[in-house]
């Protein structure tokens, strides 16, 4: 049996981390939470997830400079990050994926677009 | 579902609370860019979680306001009063969808294109002129305008020396002038890991958010509700154990139990300071409030806060949150002068409100005062007169002092002129009564120009309290120690004693009627054996004092307070139940309940037998009269504040002086007249006598029956037609003759004490 997938989601808002995780666990994955850039780091620091699912306004430390922390880091494997934002402005999106970002998401997801999403990675 | 829903409320209350704060605080400085970027984070955020939730019109107007922020951020758009005030609307109204949503459990139906409208029209408007502080999205400046690196990214730069567990950033209010290497402090850290990180000499800017939030988590607070009942249950359970261990002569449990009982102790302490929360949370809001004041009334007013981290109990906290709201309104709204007043007066043309809160011996005071007109003595005179609260006369005594207290008064506004912020109605009475119902007391002190002052003492919790242990009927029952203001022995041996009016017990207490409710009937368990000795417990509730009649009092003790259970809930008399430290469960009695009870049979009574002279339940044209029988069935009456006192004296005990009847009565012969001259005495039995104090001397009138006291305004329907009647009036309904009680006293008088009736005003 296949061992299962780690999920970090890092988001301010324990509501969307809520239901983000849910949509997670529907996918056999173990998921943690990080309420904010600091924390995300602290984790990866212990331990690298699968998988990052990335806000980019958070209090203490923002989604963009969290990323490029992680991406710092020397790890066992490499965490894909998808940045979740709603952010609409292309220099923004561009500005993620020039510092290690993997794939965006907008805000708010559903089930179906998230799995569109990680349909191109080998996690599922 | 609906727990997310709950958690989403829960959260998004708390953002919209930070951002009414952060909000004023930045329209105060629009150049400090920290402040806006939170607040727009915070919107961002509300937009984002309603999305996910599947909420559109929260998510379409938290939208439109933070499409107004992002241009404030990016410099796009001016910071004007009008959009500042344009977004707190907004988040107001995100507000009341979200108090629908909490109702119905769902969004409710309706459009918001108006308020969007506004909002986007101001998101339109022309674009502001490139400043200092204007930032591009991509690459936020290093530096503000102060030259000092901006948080965010030193935040991050030193995370990256340090181990972002191992620091706690403190939050510094002001902007820092100077680099501040202390405001990184090392914590101790929550695991014991990794290097001591390195924070000398690193500069670290202002820290809005501190990764304090990391090591707090958020409980329901029916857990924690939960834990302090069953710590209560263990401190009784501790209790009794140390009750019998004293009782036992082997020693074997002494030390198991002392630990038993340190560590219950500590569990306790713990568990009331979880419920603890800061008095800043009560005060969120005010910020806001007094902003809004100041741009509808063009007052400039500075409200300054102290001590917002003083904690108390969550339960006092929700009721001491609306009484200061209101006191703060008042304070801004009547208290501070506008902008000219004060330059006139010689003052700064801005207004100074400031509040403040501190821990002093178990309990909270709170303290609010402002630097602005203070009260107006005269005018609270001349109101208290107007509404019939006191007399002139009356006034005349107080000191400056006693009068101010008038505006704790129900129905007593000193506000010349409605406004919506105050509104009218609703005054200090009811901040006085929500202050008192948990056992609070409010003192106030105002000097003309200088401001006012207002100081309330608070318990710490409301879970603990001192009672006293009282037996009605062989039970006993707990009174809260702040309600009661003294103990009464009343006795055949005592002084005092409880005497009969009208079917109504009352208590002669310095020279004070005081009406009286006897626990037994009220409880239904009997009625008053009037041989025993009694107790009289005095308690106060609003302006209505009152006593409670019980047969025993024992000790005072610190009880927990439980709730009444569901079935009890429907009597008001309980407050709730506790298990005294022999294990047997009581009722703790409401004081507030009881008086209701005792106020719907006695409020008449209690209204005419306090004494006038204390200006207490007094309407300006209404008189309280004794309603008596002499001499004939017709009614008569006196006005009450006439009569000194309501005598029985045995027909055995009346003497004869000279031919007129005498009566031993305090210690000197009371002449007793009638008011008819053919009046017949009676033979044998009790004789009901009305005395009035004269100069020093009494003088009784004898009467065959006291048949109740009437409070009524009276007019005189009838010109007297004999010699020692007033007139005839109307008094409760029934035709009544008005005695002229000065004229059969003055008859009386010379005859009776050998003597000229002395003209009023001089000693005889």
């Amino acid at each position: 049996m296949k061992t299962q997938r780690s999920c970090l989601i890092v988001d301010d808002s324990a509501v969307i981390r809520r239901v983000v995780a849910e949509m997670f666990r529907d996918m056999k994955f173990t998921v943690s939470e990080a309420p904010t850039g600091l924390h995300a780091v602290a984790h990866c620091r212990e331990q690298a997830p699968d998988l990052i699912m990335l806000d980019w306004n958070m209090p203490v430390m923002d989604g963009i400079t969290c990323l490029r922390e992680v991406r710092a880091l020397e790890m066992a494997k490499r965490p894909i990050v998808i940045m979740c934002t709603t952010e609409s402005q292309l220099s923004k999106i561009q500005e993620a994926l020039a510092a290690g970002a993997d794939e965006y998401i907008m805000k708010p997801f559903d089930q179906g677009v998230l799995l569109d999403k990680l349909s191109q990675f080998d996690l599922a | 579902m609906d727990d997310l829903l709950n958690e989403f409320l829960t959260e998004t209350n708390e953002s919209l609370g930070t951002l009414d704060v952060e909000l004023v605080r930045f329209e105060r400085d629009s150049s400090d860019v920290t402040i806006l970027g939170n607040i727009f984070r915070l919107m961002h955020t509300i937009k984002g979680t309603c999305g996910f939730l599947g909420l559109p019109r929260l998510e379409a107007v938290a939208h439109a306001g933070e499409n107004v922020l992002g241009k404030f951020r990016d410099g796009e758009l001016l910071v004007t009063p009008d959009a500042v005030t344009l977004i707190l609307k907004c988040i107001d109204h995100i507000r009341k969808l979200l108090a629908e949503l909490e109702a119905a459990g769902k969004e409710p139906e309706g459009s918001d294109a108006g308020l969007i409208g506004e909002i986007n029209a101001i998101a339109q408007a022309q674009p502001a002129a490139p400043t200092g502080t204007a930032s591009d999205d991509s690459a936020p400046p290093l530096f503000d305008d102060t030259g000092f690196p901006v948080a965010a990214e030193l935040l991050a730069e030193v995370a990256h020396a340090l181990d972002p567990q191992q620091i706690l950033f403190v939050s510094a209010p002001e902007a820092p002038t100077a680099p501040a290497p202390e405001a990184a402090i090392p914590a101790p850290a929550p695991e014991p890991v990794s290097v001591p990180a390195a924070v000398k000499d690193t500069p670290v800017a202002e820290a809005r958010e501190s990764a304090l939030a990391a090591s707090s988590i958020r409980v329901n607070v029916d857990v924690i509700e939960n834990l302090m009942t069953l710590i209560s249950e263990l401190v009784l359970t501790r209790n009794q154990l140390m009750q019998l261990q004293r009782m036992q002569k082997s020693g074997e449990f002494k030390v198991p139990l002392q630990r038993l009982s340190h560590i219950t102790s500590e569990l306790q302490d713990g568990v009331t300071r979880m419920r603890m929360q800061p008095i800043g949370n009560a005060w969120a809001k005010l910020p806001r409030i007094v902003r809004d004041l100041c741009v509808e009334s063009g007052k400039k007013i500075e409200l300054v806060q102290r001590g917002a981290d003083t904690e108390l109990d969550r339960q006092v906290l929700e009721m001491i949150k609306d009484p200061l709201t209101h006191m703060i309104r008042n304070s801004a709204d009547h208290g501070i002068e506008s902008p000219a007043d004060r330059l006139a007066a010689g003052k700064s043309a801005s207004g100074v409100i400031t509040l403040e809160a501190y821990h002093e011996g178990g309990h909270i005071f709170i303290r609010i005062s402002d630097d602005g007109r203070g009260l107006d003595v005269a005018r609270i005179r001349r109101k208290a007169i107007a509404n019939g609260l006191a007399s002139e006369a009356d006034l005349a005594s107080m000191s400056e002092q006693q009068v101010l207290q008038f505006v704790f008064r129900a129905g007593f506004s000193t506000a010349e002129k409605v406004t919506s912020v105050s509104g009218r109605g609703v005054g200090m009475d009811v901040v006085r009564t929500n202050v008192e119902r948990i056992g609070g007391t409010i003192e106030m002190n105002s000097t003309a120009g200088r401001g006012t002052v207002f100081l309330i003492k608070i318990p710490l919790t409301l879970a603990i309290v001192s009672a006293l242990i009282v037996e009605t009927a062989g039970q006993r029952f707990a009174v809260p120690q702040i309600n009661v203001i003294e103990l009464v022995r009343a006795g055949n041996r005592s002084s005092a004693r409880i005497e009969t009016i009208k079917n109504a017990s009352v208590l002669r207490l310095r020279d004070r009627l005081l009406p009286l409710v006897s626990l037994r009937t009220l409880l239904g368990m009997g009625e008053e054996d009037s041989t025993r000795d009694r107790f009289i417990l005095v308690s106060q509730v609003g302006a209505f004092t009152f006593g409670v009649v019980v047969d025993r009092v024992f000790d005072t003790e610190e009880i927990v307070v439980k709730p009444v259970a569901p079935i009890l809930r429907g009597t008001a008399f309980y407050a709730g139940n506790t298990i005294l430290g022999d294990g047997s469960v009581i009722m703790i009695l409401d004081p507030n309940g009881i008086a209701g009870a005792a106020g719907q049979g006695q409020a008449q009574l209690e209204s005419a037998v306090t004494k006038s002279g204390e200006g207490e339940h007094r309407d300006s044209g209404h008189v309280s009269l004794l309603l008596f029988r002499a001499g004939s069935k017709e009614l008569k009456a006196v006005p009450l504040e006439a009569v000194a006192r309501i005598e029985e004296v045995s027909v055995s005990s009346i003497e004869h002086v000279g031919g007129r009847p005498v009566v031993q009565y305090r210690d000197h012969l009371m002449p007793l007249i009638a008011l008819d001259d053919g009046h017949s005495w009676k033979e044998d039995g009790k004789q009901p006598i009305l005395v009035f104090d004269k100069n020093g001397r009494a003088l009784g009138i004898a009467v065959d029956e006291v048949v109740d006291i009437a409070r009524d305004r009276v007019t005189i329907e009838l010109q007297p037609g004999r010699e020692g009647l007033l007139g005839s009036a109307i008094v409760a309904g029934k035709a009544t003759d008005l005695i002229d009680i000065e004229h059969h006293v003055a008859r009386n008088f010379s005859a009776s004490f050998g003597m000229d009736y002395p003209v009023s005003g001089e000693a005889a």
